[in-house]
């Protein structure tokens, strides 16, 4: 039977690692020393959001149109701070003329989203409503 | 950066399959197996939906 364990409950760090996670993918999972999957997690949205901005995906801003917009924005500031610094990490911006641009653009929206499922992770550890195995498997 | 759908794909499938594994599996052999079947079936499903719609494109 596998080897389980509960996080003792701080409610306290737990929300400052939740918002530590949104803002850097990865952070809230340091916070709450879970090493590896901080890492992955870095890895995961870290390389979606970039390949998708430098595919030139569009971005969605606050001042949404529609409903749509409104919900890509909503997925878009998943990314933290990669959403803040998309403007640098692609300068020329969003250009969804060309299939690729299209294709970034899903790509930075799945990488928001997959974002705020790791926050919503943390909040369950941070709150001791996950069993966490042990590393070594 | 220019990258045809297939490559978008594969990126988005390799990424999002490592962090679902990590996210809903606590041991590593479990997390290897899920992320390997997850990757394979989206691309499975995504060559196998690719040549379903391969009649209607012309």
């Amino acid at each position: 039977m596998a080897e389980t364990k509960r996080n003792p409950i701080n409610p306290a760090l737990a929300l400052v690692a939740a918002v530590a996670g949104w803002l850097v993918p990865g952070l809230g999972h340091v916070l709450l020393r879970k090493w590896d999957k901080a890492i992955v997690y870095l890895f995961a949205v870290g390389t979606l959001a970039s390949v998708g901005l430098w595919m030139r995906g569009n971005v969605f801003s606050s001042n949404a149109a529609d409903a749509f917009d409104m919900l890509g924005f909503l997925a878009d500031i998943g990314n933290g701070i990669f959403y803040f610094l998309a403007g640098t990490i692609n300068a020329a911006g969003g250009d969804v003329s060309r299939a690729s641009g299209d294709y970034g653009t899903r790509l930075f929206a799945t990488a928001g989203v997959l974002n705020l499922l790791c926050v919503l992770e943390v909040l369950q550890i941070g709150f001791g409503s996950k069993e966490e195995g042990h590393a070594a498997g | 950066m220019i990258l045809n759908h297939f490559q978008a794909m594969v990126i988005f499938a390799l990424t999002v399959s490592v962090a679902f594994a990590f996210l809903s599996k606590n041991k590593m052999s479990e997390r290897l197996r899920y992320a390997a079947w997850a990757f394979l079936a989206f691309l499975a499903v995504a060559i196998g939906i690719g040549w379903l719609m391969y009649p209607f494109s012309r």
